[in-house]
């Protein structure tokens, strides 16, 4: 009994840290992954979902809805921030970075003085379970299983629908998609309101158990371009997926043997080591692979 | 031509402090740059004691603006965590002048260990970064993380177990002596045997040293880019791929750059920490690496005086903001994605074009005016 719980507990732990790190990545997937935009004020776009839900929660919307109204907010956040600041910075990439990284320092800092430092909570929802004498929360498995269906959205969204193949024509060749008639530059902005929605909804999850507050984001975000730049460019939901089980993997394995501080740097140090031996990404080695078994075989 | 032959004289007092990599070659420059000095180093005259050692931490933001302007304006490698080396730099000296102090009687060793150690730490991230090829963002978010991975590791130093020798590394308390018969975190002490040179952090002197540190770093610099290394540099930058068909070994190049702007942040973090003869973990922290990039940013990235002046008058109007209430962060976002949007190049090198043009327009309108031939030619 006592091995069952533990070997479960282990389990559950994997779940959650690889739902953590798809959650905080699901949004720059699209936005950095597919676009290659960086926006490294991704994580306070999450921190505006966050407290579109605690605020909605609390007057009263129940929690699912509260979390759309996130996504909503964000989302048009996204597109103000794109239109505004992010679209004159495509070509350059270390500005990019930087610019957005000022806009996280103005949302963060704006926040506090508006709403200051207190800590907004939501409860969290669902009760627990239990196995052997250890319990569980089944919220966290909750955001587990919402991240694969959000992951599994966006790869059929952009696999089968008109959108996903503009968007893919723009981010493969933006002069020839615009000689088709496409207006690529439309197709930024709503790609990146996309991803931000995605990114608000995760703020919104991830709101009914972390504390809120204006520094919300910081964390999300370097979380985020880790895994995804682990994951690669050359399928990038493929990539994410692996990355997110590979670094969740070192975590979770230290954070039982050491202390959850070692547990992060194991896995920036799996990050740094993954990225060192393919710099590439995972995605980019399993592509290879996949095309080398195929030469061998046909 | 009257303003060759000043031209001339320029170059031969000046030799390689002068050229094409920096703004402002020509007469009035130097003019200006020397009344700033005087300026500065009058300051103490007029300037109360509490300003003085305000501006000696000014003077410390510069030398950090001069290591991020070198690395990410002239070799195009951004680092957003440039606040590791600082903070390593400023551990190192207390450390080791904690323990070193009641026998030497100097920090001397502890002012050397305080740059040699970031630039090793440097030498070991660059060799591991560089060499795998990384590419130039990851390498910017990654040097963030292992900043932010400092700030975590030292936050949790709380505990009394973590000592090394005299000293206690403290956690949030910040850095202090192991035990009460311990010596206190010093002050800079030069000096050799019996005679000794001390600068405290509250004092005039130690501001003459640091203003003297800054100005020969700065100098210094000015000479490194615009020597055929820093046309390396600029290689690199402008196009990588080219720089290697001609045969240089970037990561080389990048490794080097990387190492000397460690060394000039690890000199910051010394001075800092001698400065207030304290540090905390919040120099790795997030605040800690933006403004340098900010200030760098907002400056212009690509010239070392545009970077410096960015870094003293940003620093200057953060304090005055500081006072009217918690804003000076949000304000100086709010600076950063405006300049980044309006100049590119930064405010002061675009301010710096505009009378370089305007002194261009008034010599073919007028014949005259403008002491500073050819650069207008050589800056296309």
């Amino acid at each position: 009994m006592e091995t069952v719980s533990i070997i479960f507990s282990f389990i559950y732990q994997y779940a959650d840290n690889i739902g953590f790190l798809l959650l905080a990545a699901v949004g720059l997937i699209i936005i950095f992954g597919m676009m290659g935009v960086i926006n490294m004020a991704h994580g306070e776009l999450m921190m505006i979902g966050a407290y579109i839900t605690a605020f909605a929660y609390h007057a009263g919307v129940p929690a699912p809805i509260a979390i759309i109204f996130a996504g909503i907010g964000s989302g048009l956040a996204g597109i103000v921030l794109e239109r505004l600041v992010i679209r004159f910075f495509y070509r350059q990439l270390l500005s990019s970075l930087v610019v957005t990284w000022g806009i996280s320092l103005v949302l963060t800092e704006g926040f506090l003085l508006i709403f200051g430092p207190s800590i907004l909570n939501v409860p969290t929802p669902f009760g627990s379970f239990g196995v052997g004498e250890l319990t569980f929360g089944i919220y966290r498995l909750v955001l587990f299983g919402v991240a694969l269906l959000l992951i599994g959205l966006i790869w059929a969204l952009f696999s089968y629908t008109r959108f996903g193949a503009r968007a893919r024509a723009t981010m493969e060749n933006p002069e020839m998609a615009e000689a088709f008639g496409i207006n690529t530059s439309r197709m930024y902005a709503l790609t990146f309101g996309l991803g931000s929605a995605l990114g608000g909804i995760a703020g919104g999850m991830f709101a009914l158990t972390a504390t809120i507050s204006p520094f919300f984001g910081v964390n999300y975000t370097l979380f985020a371009f880790i895994t995804v730049v682990v994951g690669g460019g050359a399928n990038v939901i493929t990539g994410v997926t692996t990355s997110a089980a590979a670094l969740a993997g070192a975590q979770t394995i230290v954070n039982n043997a050491w202390s959850v501080y070692v547990g992060y740097v194991s896995m920036m140090l799996a990050a740094f080591l993954i990225l060192l031996i393919l710099p590439r990404g995972i995605s980019e080695y399993l592509e290879r692979r996949k095309i080398r078994v195929a030469k061998k075989n046909g | 031509m009257g303003s060759n032959e000043q031209r001339s004289v320029l170059d031969k007092y000046l030799g390689r402090l002068n050229g094409p990599q920096t703004i402002g070659r020509g007469v009035p420059f130097w003019t200006c740059f020397l009344a700033v000095v005087v300026v500065l180093a009058l300051c103490p005259e007029f300037l109360s004691r509490y300003e003085i050692i305000n501006f000696s931490n000014f003077l410390i933001s510069g030398f950090l603006a001069l290591s991020l302007c070198l690395l990410w304006g002239y070799c195009g490698v951004l680092s957003l965590g440039q606040a590791a080396f600082f903070g390593v730099g400023g551990y190192t000296y207390g450390i080791v002048a904690l323990n070193l102090l009641n026998a030497h009687g100097n920090t001397d060793v502890a002012f050397v260990a305080g740059i040699v150690v970031p630039t090793l730490l440097a030498g070991i991230l660059g060799l591991i970064m560089f060499y795998a090829r990384l590419a130039g963002v990851y390498i910017a978010i990654l040097m963030l993380v292992v900043s932010l991975m400092f700030e975590l590791f030292l936050l949790q130093t709380a505990d009394p177990d973590y000592t090394i020798g005299a000293a206690y590394i403290g956690g949030f308390n910040g850095l202090r002596p192991a035990s009460p018969d311990d010596p206190l975190l010093p002050s800079l002490i030069f000096g050799a045997g019996e005679s000794v040179l001390e600068f405290d952090g509250r004092s005039v002197e130690f501001y003459y040293l640091t203003l003297g540190l800054l100005g020969a770093v700065y100098l210094g610099l000015r000479w490194l880019v615009n020597s055929s290394y820093g046309y390396l540099l600029v290689g690199v930058r402008e196009d990588s791929h080219r720089t290697e068909t001609f045969g240089y070994d970037i990561r080389l190049v990048q490794l080097s750059v990387f190492c000397i702007a460690a060394a000039i942040a690890g000199l910051a973090g010394v001075l800092y920490t001698a400065w207030g003869t304290f540090i905390h973990p919040n120099q790795f922290g997030l605040k800690a690496n933006i403004l340098p990039v900010i200030w760098v940013a907002v400056g212009g990235r690509k010239d070392l005086t545009a970077a410096l002046i960015g870094a003293l008058v940003l620093e200057w109007v953060g304090i005055r903001l500081a006072a009217v209430g918690e804003i000076s962060l949000l304000i100086m976002g709010a600076i950063l994605v405006v300049a980044m949007l309006v100049t590119p190049e930064g405010v002061v090198t675009t301010l710096a074009r505009v009378v370089e043009q305007g002194r261009a327009f008034a010599r073919a309108r007028w014949g005259r005016g403008g002491t500073g031939p050819r650069s207008e030619r050589q800056d296309s």
